[in-house]
């Protein structure tokens, strides 16, 4: 059973390092570029094998399932074999990362080892206390593995079945990749939504670490994914085996794929695709990637318009929306076919609609949730006996704007651009949020306690990104004796080109 | 004393993320800590599950089978909607979660009807009123009835 459960995973690792070896072929560097491709490309494996394991289930093909994911694995390998003998990995790009292993980046590597242990420790004890997860888990994804698993050729009757309760319009991304495990290992077991759970996670830990060392330095690499370790309710809902937690992974992708796509030199396409799959990804993953999706074509096009022209616009956005659409087309397919009417939608009127648009109380019940719920989500799922109260802890987004001031912003140059684009896809999924919940036909109140702090923490990853993109950080030379230390995917022509473009603001 | 600040508040602020997010993890491990030897031995979800799947070989492969509990079948939503109640739907959910891909209908309007009476019997005269008869009683508040078709 492991290794069936083994080989589910590593051939979804292995297509999705391809894809980045594809797509970003350029990436030199050592154990963080190793380290990213692994990272990004698990996650985005595990994304790309859902759909494939969607599209057999259509076809009727399941038993064929690790014999089509090997043939895809061959396939990618060929084909990065082939750009490799192209010499398309012999652009001159380079990831420098100058430092010595001083003693403030020992004292951090400990520290974060420290962090990351504990962490796991209180992952493990809540998957003992609760191995199916906690409401959401069995009332919804889990749920709807276990049917699609065990109706065999009967599976689309389930769409169709009336559980409305179950919420049988939510994509499919978690549930496939959990019953694509149990197809390889021949039978259910309890522990693989546990352990999805407890993979992504560790994805987006990794991920966030990885990226931000490439991209800024390995310090940053080190302490944003301690805000998340930090952050109880993080572990918490990744225990809990909710779709929230891979969702927050691939909006990350999706936004560090962007980033990388502007350090690489003559911006080439390849981030904007993998981008492009991420964001489907999320779209496959929940329905909130619905919203997300847009939004980041907006921003996208509007940034490249902004710097490029028209010409940007077209290029940026077409490759963007190229790496999205296959993953966008099963999710379309989903949604016309097999999916039934949302609940948010299904009860849409315009009438009720137009009402609640002018309720100034809606605006102000939902402002004040937002600003405690801001404050507190990190803490955890929200008691309703209790009802919403301020709760920040020693960790929330106040500590991130103290950070801030008290370290000063440094943006690259490179980065001014992504920065906003960042800042902007997350303000504007806020602001989708917020309407939604203005024109949701649930009780306002119920909504607002049962969903709206998970929303936040789909979102914390990513803002916890953005922040240590902007971020100054204290120099290890002046704290240990080591000398400064940055990183670049940009070639360096020259002395202060390409790296050390620095505008500091204190 | 400008020059000491601009010095030393970048180094407080690395210092005070690590304090905090160092008390953070290592906080949420303590109560992990404490809260494991209290774990039982089953958690609630596989207890449930081990008692509702008991009917899986009086029950068919696939279809569908009504469900009764304690309280009427619409009051079960709406409880934890009210956040009264959760526990009514938390049970009915298991027992779906259990017998997938048999559907488990909140209604009593089937052949075979899924009676889990985990938090006290049906409401009186519920049982006569929806024609159920028992089939099996398997302990435990878990019963399948057979729904009289003169009903």
């Amino acid at each position: 059973m492991t290794f069936s459960f083994s080989s589910s995973l590593l051939t979804s690792l292995i297509i999705g390092c391809l894809l980045s070896f594809i797509f970003i072929p350029h990436l030199k560097n050592g154990a963080a570029g190793l380290a990213f491709r692994l990272f990004a490309g698990a996650g985005l494996g595990i994304g790309v094998t859902s759909c494939v394991y969607f599209i057999c289930l259509l076809a009727g093909l399941t038993r064929y399932v690790p014999a089509i994911d090997l043939v895809i694995c061959l396939v990618l390998g060929l084909l990065c074999f082939v750009l490799s003998r192209r010499g398309l990995r012999k652009e001159p790009l380079q990831l420098s990362e100058i430092g010595t292993f001083s003693g403030f980046r020992v004292l951090l590597t400990v520290i974060f080892s420290i962090e990351l242990i504990a962490s796991l420790l209180s992952f493990a004890v809540a998957f003992l206390k609760e191995p199916h997860g906690k409401w959401d888990a069995w009332l919804i994804w889990n749920m709807h593995a276990r049917f699609l698993f065990r109706s065999g050729e009967e599976w689309r009757s389930v769409f169709t079945g009336g559980l409305d309760w179950s919420h049988w319009d939510y994509p499919l991304l978690l549930p496939l990749s959990i019953v694509r495990s149990w197809n390889y290992m021949g039978g259910e077991s309890r522990n693989v939504p546990a352990l999805m759970g407890l993979l992504f996670t560790c994805l987006i830990l990794g991920l966030l670490l990885c990226s931000l060392s490439l991209l800024r330095s390995r310090a940053h690499g080190y302490l944003a994914p301690m805000i998340l370790m930090g952050t109880p309710f993080f572990i918490a809902l990744g225990a809990s085996q909710f779709a929230d937690i891979p969702f927050a992974f691939f909006i990350l992708a999706t936004l560090v794929m962007l980033f990388f796509q502007r350090r690489s030199p003559g911006n080439h396409a390849g981030p904007l695709i993998l981008a492009g799959i991420a964001a489907g990804l999320c779209a496959w993953t929940k329905n909130e990637g619905l919203l997300f999706v847009p939004i980041v074509t907006v921003c996208l096009a509007g940034t490249a318009s902004y710097t490029g022209g028209w010409r940007q616009f077209f290029k940026q956005t077409g490759w963007f929306l190229a790496g999205a659409l296959p993953v966008l087309l099963i999710v379309l397919y989903f949604k016309t076919r097999l999916s039934p009417a949302n609940d948010l939608v299904a009860g849409f009127s315009l009438a009720a609609a137009s009402a609640k648009l002018l309720d100034p109380g809606r605006y102000a019940e939902i402002a004040r949730a937002f600003f405690i719920t801001g404050i507190s989500f990190t803490q955890g799922l929200i008691d309703v006996r209790m009802g919403m109260h301020l709760n920040p802890g020693a960790v929330n987004i106040l500590l991130l704007v103290v950070y801030l001031l008290l370290t000063g912003i440094r943006i690259d140059e490179k980065d001014r651009v992504c920065l906003f684009q960042t800042a902007a896809v997350l303000l504007l999924m806020l602001a989708g949020y917020f309407f939604v919940y203005v024109m949701t036909p649930l009780d306002l109140n119920y909504h607002l306690m049962t969903s709206l702090n998970r929303l936040f923490l789909q979102l914390w990853p990513s803002a916890v990104f953005l922040f240590f993109m902007a971020a100054g950080l204290p120099e290890p030379a002046s704290l240990a004796g080591g000398r400064p230390e940055t990183a670049s995917l940009q070639p360096q022509k020259g002395p202060g080109k390409g790296k050390n473009t620095v505008k500091q603001r204190r | 004393m400008r020059a000491f600040f601009a010095k030393y508040r970048a180094k407080a602020g690395w210092f005070l993320l690590i304090c905090l997010t160092g008390y953070a993890v290592l906080n949420l491990l303590w109560q992990s800590v404490r809260l494991y030897p209290g774990l039982p031995e089953k958690d609630p979800v596989t207890l449930h599950e081990e008692r509702i799947r008991q009917l899986e070989s009086l029950l068919p492969a696939s279809g569908e089978v009504g469900y009764a509990t304690t309280v009427e079948n619409d009051k079960i939503f709406a409880a934890e909607k009210a956040f009264q109640n959760v526990e009514y739907l938390a049970q009915y959910v298991l027992t779906q979660y259990t017998l997938a891909p048999v559907i488990v209908r909140n209604g009593p309007e089937f052949p075979l009807v899924v009676g889990n009476f985990l938090d006290g019997p049906p409401p009186p005269g519920f049982l006569e009123k929806n024609g159920l008869s028992p089939l099996r009683d398997f302990g435990d508040g878990l019963i399948l009835y057979r729904r009289d078709r003169k009903k």
